[in-house]
């Protein structure tokens, strides 16, 4: 794979100068213009190939553009990629961009097999603001918001009061305070922890001062909703960035219109912030409502002869309610929609086996290219986010990719020596729960031993925790790295892993006399740097691992007529079967697509003239297919004249078509 | 001589309703139901004769090109619709529910033609702003008067939907196959159907007694199996349910059947939408559908959380009052006491937009009755179970009978199906059962509206007056001031103080020095919740039923000025001499 990536950073150096893209050889990530005007120039120089579409234009009027890459009309399979949702990956944008040109230039094969959709950036204004100084870190669109709920609108953002063009941190010596200096680095600020005596000192402010007197700093400043997090699936009310309620903004539902519109699109990837590659989302969260076990609303359960108060699961219900109803055709789903038990709010376990699996080849492949150095762990998916609507609502598989997380800092790399047969969180982290319990208690307990877990921690508890999916290994590791920092007393382990990685990413604190707090100190994380990074380190990630896209297209469901088998009954009256396989590695549709009925079924057909259907029909809308070789046998009876012929299709809109002739002749 | 005096009465009332009505500028009858031309013309004739008070005009169009038409009604010599308390009416977001849109129309009407003698009536209009929706599902209301269709045909907004998963959207409807321009019930004999012919009327059908033989199979909405599939009439028209499309918790079509891709993704719906954003004034808000007869509240589902219990006393009280005004209607909440519903427009309104609101279920086939006067010694048990049993057959085909002259029931009638061989099609025709013949529209539509107009009542109406001023020496005065609203809807939901939805009401005093200000918990003890920031402006609301009292310490002399400036209500200005 190595000798892949080399070419292609230079290939698309030399694009970006012919183009014009950026503004010099050393690139930088490109601003919301500059997208905008690569995309214009790519999809004028390459008129057959591509289109550009403005999907939307955002409260700040600047557009939200996606270009469509492939043979229009073509009846192929899309691959949607949504870059820089959230506003807050630069990185990702530029990814997008790189990404269109490699399908333009080195790429033009897998045009011939996909259709891609990019968006490389579905959220300009509040990725807008990454370019405006004072950088805030802010990422929301331009419609007004009146956060405080107050007389006035947006009237108290931060303030650059030191005038170096970043809104960092104030501290104020107070007696509220409860945060101190690290010990060994002071330009790092901790929180302290009473329970262990330890006493704070500063109180800590974001940088700006109260400009409507309401006794709040920067409580309502400029903007709005991030688009990132208005989509439907798991999304929050009731908070100052996420919208009033799911597809308010004009950017998110631009890009949920343009999915319905488009049933060709078979998976979605993300370039933002999380990574689901990497490693597979978790899927021990609660629901919200329901849950496997089920009770029956009061008057009905009355009228069943049932116990209202008793629990039960679903494989119980249905047919108790089948035949309550006489509705035979009575679903789960019905059943659950009438119980009021809620969206599914974790991975389909079947699909997770895939997802699993993809992962375990991405971490391979990071390998190979030499990029599987220690990084802290990407965030989780946002609420309300793309990725995770294309999944539980959209019914494909969704994926995303962050290219880049911070580098853990070299003294946490040093983990406790261990003697050979002891665990290491490293190992830990990469187990699978039953792995972990196979273990065994004594392991176990000698594990957590090493690792100073608390006494009331035993190894039975974790047993019980990881058998009842309470908590992963990959959790377990995570808890027991923070809680050994905790004791050191240092600092925060992204401050530490971003001084150690740039240690001017840190403004050092300086005095300022503020004016309603009197003497402050003014330093502190300059916003955006612990999850941007020069764009130099971005350029070469982003090149290295652009290539696995190509392997994940591979994966996409392909449906095939296997085989055709005919039987001939009777004098002119033929038994046909027909076995319609799945040769991609994922399957059509996933699970929770099954579920969410949105990939739109794949049909078989069966046509010829003088065809008399004594069983079957001559349409049939197919089933699940898992991956792999997955498989669904049909089958008819038909009466036909000797010697005609019928002919046997599966189309779909997204995993592809098929089709046989075959002929019914008595002499065969 | 008691009955005489009675009879006597109502014969003057009648006299000076039909009085009132001649004087009226626009003559409207309350004795069919409008179809959309006539409707829309209706509203034109009320705006063309009321140009002050009314405003006529097109918020957004449907999937199929038709216009959404509100009817605003304010009077704009008493100032700008935003500065008073709103009251949003809206019909018809299910198109087979038509007579939603005679009850918004007849609201119009008598608010308008009785502005001029009215007292009461012209107070209203002169302090209110209605905003009227006749018809959200105008594609569907349209369809049902033009084509061919049946009481339950109609629900859903015109985007294609693959209902029975086949990778086809809409291709098996219902469909009118004996061309009568209804679309009726089928039967087909069938000795294991479990139905038979009632003995007391040959046109009613019965469920067959254990171990009995029966007579027929009931085979649904009139149709064909046009797709072939073995399924009858399961793919109709659309299915994108407005009332599951709004955004307050909207849930997915596999978690809610009928919500569409996304909240709002139809266009009313997000016509809608956008307009009551435009209107924070609105502070209640009716949605008027059939039937069953009930004034229905959220919360709808358990997602939607609970209701503060300040604001359930404000529903408990309009709909007690509700139940009274529309005999028979039962106030109950829609989540525990009927279905759970996810995405409907007035959970929507409530949670998300702090506006209380009923979905009102307009007319009961109770009120069908053919029947002599109960015996008083009756229990309600058993008169609902003889109910049941008689007006689902022969005492509502007496009643079809006796009272429309048999117009409400077609008889059943032999036809050769495609697929079944001989049924039989009739039943219950398209303008019944969710809707009362014509001759008992006019009490549905006054009863309702009525209800509307008591609620219209009941906004928030703030009043601003001095409780004292008092000299604290040395330049300092101390003044208390009381805002207080007489009536049952609250300046603010406590929803939407608990969601932080709207800025809060503002208590503000200009022209003098504030040394300090605060809400008084208690006048008598002297218990003060200082505001720590500008204490000029006080943040805060007014409760269902009641006052909020307020101090400033000032420092000054002449005049200041003291508003409440109200998100929901008209503001108040109170000057005092210092």
């Amino acid at each position: 794979m190595n000798r892949f990536s080399s070419p292609v950073v230079m290939l698309a150096l030399l694009l970006c100068f012919l183009l014009g893209a950026y503004s010099s050889a050393t690139a930088a990530y490109p601003a919301p213009k500059e997208i905008e005007q690569t995309l214009k120039e790519l999809a004028d120089r390459n008129k057959n190939d591509a289109t550009l579409i403005e999907l939307a234009r955002t409260p700040g009027d600047r557009p939200v553009h996606l270009l469509e890459l492939g043979a229009k009309n073509a009846n192929l399979p899309a691959i949607m990629v949504v870059a820089n949702m959230e506003g807050d990956s630069p990185m990702g944008s530029s990814a997008a961009l790189d990404l269109a040109r490699l399908l333009l230039t080195d790429w033009k094969d897998e045009l011939a097999v996909h259709r891609w959709y990019i968006i490389p950036c579905g959220n300009p204004d509040g990725y807008a603001r990454y370019f405006e100084r004072p950088l805030t870190g802010s990422t929301v669109n331009d419609s007004p918001f009146n956060a405080d709920k107050d007389d006035a609108t947006d009237e108290d953002g931060p303030d650059d009061l030191n005038g170096d063009g970043y809104i960092t941190k104030m501290r104020q010596v107070h007696p509220e305070g409860n945060w101190v200096e690290v010990a060994d680095n002071p330009i790092l600020m901790r929180k302290v922890d009473r329970k262990k005596g330890e006493v704070g000192k500063y109180r800590l402010y974001e940088e700006g001062i109260d400009n409507d007197g309401d006794g709040r700093i920067n409580e309502d400043g400029p903007g709005g909703v991030n688009p990132g997090h208005n989509f439907p699936h798991n999304f929050r009310h009731f908070t100052e960035t996420d919208g009033p309620w799911s597809a308010s903004e004009n950017e998110s539902q631009a890009i949920l219109r343009y999915c319905f519109d488009h049933p060709e699109i078979a998976m979605a990837v993300t370039f933002g912030r999380s990574n689901s590659l990497k490693s597979v989302p978790e899927s021990n969260r609660r629901a919200e409502a329901g849950g496997s076990k089920f009770k029956l609303p009061k008057r009905w359960a009355r009228r069943m002869g049932i116990d209202p108060e008793k629990e039960f699961a679903m494989s119980e219900l249905l047919p108790m309610a089948r035949d309550f109803t006489g509705y035979k055709e009575l679903t789960e789903d019905m059943l659950l929609q009438w119980l009021d038990a809620g969206a599914k709010v974790n991975p389909d376990k079947n699909d997770i086996g895939y997802w699993k699996e993809i992962s375990e080849r991405f971490n391979d492949f990071l390998k190979e290219n030499d990029l599987d150095g220690k990084a802290l762990d990407a965030p989780g998916f946002s609420n309300g986010s793309f990725e995770e609507w294309a999944y539980y609502q959209y019914g494909v598989p969704s994926f995303s990719l962050n290219f880049w997380t911070l580098p853990e800092p070299e003294k946490a790399q040093e983990e406790k020596k261990t003697d050979d047969s002891t665990l290491t969180l490293d190992q830990l982290e990469k187990m699978s729960a039953e792995e972990v319990i196979a273990l065994g208690e004594e392991k176990i307990a000698a594990f957590l031993k090493t690792q100073n877990a608390p006494a009331q921690y035993t190894a039975a508890m974790v047993i019980k925790g990881l058998e009842g999916g309470m908590i992963t290994p990959r959790r377990m590791a995570e808890m027991m790295r923070k809680s050994g920092k905790d004791d050191e007393g240092g600092a925060d382990e992204k401050d530490e892993a971003l001084f150690s990685f740039n240690p001017d990413a840190f403004v050092a604190w300086q005095e300022y006399n503020h004016p309603t707090l009197g003497k402050v100190e003014i330093g502190g994380m300059i916003p955006t740097s612990d999850h941007t990074p020069p764009f130099d380190t971005a350029a070469e990630r982003i090149s290295k691992q652009l290539p696995f896209l190509k392997n994940l297209a591979s994966l996409l469901p392909r449906l095939v007529i296997k085989k055709v088998e005919l039987t001939r009954r009777s004098s002119g009256v033929w038994f046909v079967e027909t076995w319609i396989g799945n040769e991609g590695f994922l399957p059509y549709p996933t699970h929770q697509g099954k579920r969410c009925q949105r990939p739109a079924p794949a049909v078989v057909t069966i046509s010829g003239k003088p065809a008399d259907f004594l069983e079957g029909r001559p349409r049939q809308p197919l089933g699940l297919l898992e991956g792999s070789g997955g498989v669904e046998k049909l089958s008819w009876l038909l009466r036909a004249r000797d010697g005609s012929n019928v002919t046997i299709k599966v189309s779909s809109f997204s995993a592809g078509s098929d089709e046989k002739v075959v002929s019914l002749k008595e002499a065969n | 001589m008691k009955t005489l005096c009675v009879l006597f009465i109502s014969t003057l009332l009648v006299v000076s309703t039909v009085t009132a009505t001649k004087t009226a500028k626009v003559y409207l009858s309350f004795d069919h139901y409008y179809d959309g031309p006539e409707l829309v013309s209706s509203f034109e004739r009320l705006n063309a004769a009321y140009p002050n008070l009314t405003e006529l005009r097109v918020i957004g169009t449907s999937e199929e090109g038709r216009d959404i038409h509100l009817f605003t009604i304010n009077n704009k010599k008493t100032g700008k619709d935003t500065d008073k308390p709103g009251i949003y009416v809206d019909g018809t977001i299910h198109g087979n529910e038509i007579q939603a849109a005679e009850v918004c129309l007849y609201l119009a009407w008598y608010l308008l033609t009785n502005y001029d003698t009215n007292k009461s009536i012209r107070e209203l209009v002169d302090t209110r702003a209605f905003y009227i929706i006749p018809v959200v599902n105008v594609d569907h209301r349209w369809r049902f008067f033009s084509e061919a269709g049946g009481y339950n045909i109609g629900r859903t907004a015109m985007v294609p939907y693959d209902d029975d998963r086949d990778g086809l959207a809409d291709e098996d409807p219902p469909d009118d196959i004996d061309g009568d321009g209804e679309i009726l019930s089928m039967r087909v004999a069938d000795p294991f159907g479990g139905w038979k012919t009632s003995p007391d009327d040959p046109r009613v059908m019965i469920r067959v007694e254990p171990g009995e033989i029966g007579e027929w199979r009931r085979l649904g909405s009139e149709g064909i199996d046009n797709d072939g599939d073995g399924r009858l009439n399961e793919d109709g028209p659309g299915y994108l349910d407005m009332n599951r499309n709004y955004g307050f918790k909207w849930q997915p079509p596999y978690v809610q059947s009928g919500a569409g891709d996304f909240p709002m993704s139809s266009k009313p719906t997000r016509a809608i939408a956008d307009f009551v954003v435009t209107k924070p004034n609105i502070c209640f808000n009716f949605a008027f559908h059939n039937s069953g007869g009930m004034w229905v509240r959220g919360p709808g589902s358990k997602l939607a959380g609970f209701y503060p219990p300040a604001d359930v006393k404000v529903y408990d009280f309009l709909g007690h009052e509700g139940e009274k005004i529309t005999p028979g209607y039962e106030y109950i909440i829609g989540g525990q006491d009927m279905y759970t519903t996810h995405g409907d427009f007035d959970e929507w309104m409530y949670s998300n937009n702090g506006i209380y609101g009923f979905v009102g279920e307009l007319f009961m086939s109770e009120q069908e009755r053919y029947r002599r006067k109960e015996p008083k010694n009756k229990t309600k048990d058993e008169d609902e179970f003889a109910y049941f049993g008689g007006t689902a057959g022969e005492e509502r085909q007496k009643f079809s009978d006796n009272l429309t002259q048999g117009e409400m029931f077609k008889p059943w009638k032999k036809f050769n199906h495609p697929q079944f061989g001989e049924v039989e099609i009739g039943g219950w025709r398209t303008f019944t059962t969710r809707m009362p013949p014509p001759f008992m529209i006019l009490e549905m539509v006054h009863r309702n509206a009525s209800m509307v107009i008591f609620t219209a009542r009941h906004v928030p109406e703030v009043s601003l007056e001095l409780i004292d001023v008092t000299d604290l020496g040395g330049g300092l005065k101390r003044v208390r001031v009381r805002a207080s609203n007489p009536n049952a809807i609250p300046s603010l939901s406590h929803n939407a103080i608990r969601r932080n939805i709207y800025r809060k009401d503002i208590l503000r005093i200009e022209g003098v020095e504030v040394v300090s200000g605060g809400i008084i918990n208690d006048r008598f003890l002297n218990r003060v919740d200082a505001v720590e920031h500008r204490p000029h402006m006080i943040f805060t609301s007014i409760p269902s039923f009641g006052k909020r009292e307020v101090q400033w310490i000032v420092k000054g002399k002449g005049k200041a000025k003291v508003t409440y400036e109200a998100v929901k209500a008209a503001d108040r200005e109170l000057t005092i001499d210092l």
